[in-house]
């Protein structure tokens, strides 16, 4: 089983490298919990049952003057497991941000890309700050796990991360594969279009808005989509994530768990897709 | 009369776990130097308990299915929802009510330096949403 969607904020080795972190942490993630040792995060791991997990940093040098969690630092946490698969973040807010997505891709061993606009204050479809990284990413070959829908940070600006401004995005890089975090919520129904029309479009089920993961997943796959459309339109794009510190591996398990899906889409969301979108890409 | 408290560290493996420390809250004891008065085993958290009981396998699982049936999970609690004090989801109302059914600490006579213990009874630190890492405290007075 792989985590498709992990911060490792919560990790103590961070605060113990870098005094910014706890600024960064608090001020602009929004997460006000105590620091927990690695063995915390690889226990949820082995209690939820997951084999392996992404973990994700973002760049907001531009926007608040840091990074929640640089490349060097997951490249850092990748040392202390073999389970952890590190993703790259860059600020489109800089000039040289294609440029240190290809070098950081390269020198740390990162698989994907995670931008988050909300947090990192970027207009998802512009053109002269955004493309450039869009096209190093494609180019790669690595998917970008792009954050969609409510951001629970509270300078987070949901409204920069709609999923319909992906469109020109992906008419623009027909080979970049895009996932769109939490189901876009609460634009679910367009988050799910994208899937439906573009089979480079993936979906991670880190949905979390009120209740339980169980009640919010439950709600969205039977009441907005129908979980039929989930087996018959996109049983291959849709990826298991946690979205872990915001709520524990094991309940974000037990809500994909709980719906009671054919065991063949459920092992798909579980694994087989995230073990076939970290598969080296074919560069552009 | 002296009062010194001593804290300690467990990092639970589980969601939920029945762990020992019949052997550490002695050598917190111990370390005290009070010969004789009363300790006080607290956990430090409101998804944890401290309980006594006898150290079998079979009456963990037991006690652990019992709590899960009188606090199931499933149910509409009205704690399932973002908590943004912590900007986290707050999505363990289970683990705090089983948490409370089995309370926060167990007091103990302290007799030349040891715990009062009936032979057949174990001192627990009960986690109820694992796996973390957590913190009791032994306070003992004499």
């Amino acid at each position: 089983m792989i985590d498709f969607h992990t911060h490792p904020v919560q990790i103590a080795d961070l605060y113990e490298w870098d005094p910014t972190m706890e600024h960064a942490v608090r001020d602009v993630f929004g997460l006000y919990v105590k620091p927990q040792p690695m063995a915390t995060y690889l226990g949820h791991l082995d209690e939820a049952g997951i084999d392996r997990s992404v973990i994700l940093p973002v760049d907001c040098t531009s926007a608040h003057g840091c990074t929640v969690v640089s490349n060097q630092q997951i490249a850092a946490l990748m040392e202390r497991s073999d389970r952890l698969i590190g993703f790259a973040s860059v600020d489109p807010g800089l000039p040289d941000a294609a440029a240190r997505l290809e070098h950081d891709v390269r020198e740390y061993g990162l698989s994907g890309l995670k931008l988050d606009p909300a947090l990192q204050r970027f207009t998802i479809d512009d053109e002269q700050r955004a493309f450039p990284v869009y096209a190093a990413a494609a180019a790669l070959g690595i998917p970008v796990l792009m954050h969609c829908g409510l951001s629970w940070a509270r300078i987070g600006r949901s409204s920069l991360a709609h999923p319909l401004a992906l469109e020109p995005v992906i008419e623009a890089f027909p080979s970049l594969r895009i996932v769109i975090a939490h189901l876009g919520w609460p634009w679910v129904p367009e988050a799910v279009m994208l899937a439906i029309k573009h089979r480079t479009v993936y979906l991670d089920t880190s949905v979390l808005f009120s209740g339980t993961p169980t009640e919010s997943l439950r709600h969205v796959i039977d009441t907005v989509i129908g979980r039929e459309l989930f087996d018959r339109s996109i049983p291959e794009q849709v990826v298991f994530g946690s979205n872990y510190p915001r709520v524990d591996p094991k309940r974000a398990m037990w809500a994909v768990r709980d719906l009671g899906l054919r065991p063949r889409l459920t092992q798909r969301i579980f694994n087989d897709n995230a073990t076939a979108l970290l598969a080296p890409g074919q560069g552009a | 009369m002296t009062s010194i408290v001593k804290r300690f560290a467990i990092q639970t493996e589980h969601d939920t776990q029945l762990i020992d420390i019949t052997e550490r809250v002695r050598e917190l004891i111990a370390q005290t130097g009070i010969q004789n008065g009363s300790a006080t085993v607290m956990t430090m958290h409101t998804t944890t308990a401290i309980t006594v009981n006898e150290g079998l396998p079979d009456l963990e699982d037991d006690l652990l299915e019992l709590l899960a049936d009188l606090a199931p999970a499933g149910r509409p609690y009205r704690h399932a929802r973002f908590l943004h004090s912590d900007g986290q989801m707050a999505v363990n109302a289970p683990s705090h009510l089983r948490g409370a059914l089995l309370g926060m600490q167990v007091i103990l006579p302290v007799e030349n330096g040891r715990p009062v213990l009936g032979s057949r009874q174990t001192i627990y630190f009960v986690e109820l949403d694992g796996p973390l890492h957590r913190e009791a405290v032994v306070h003992v007075m004499g």
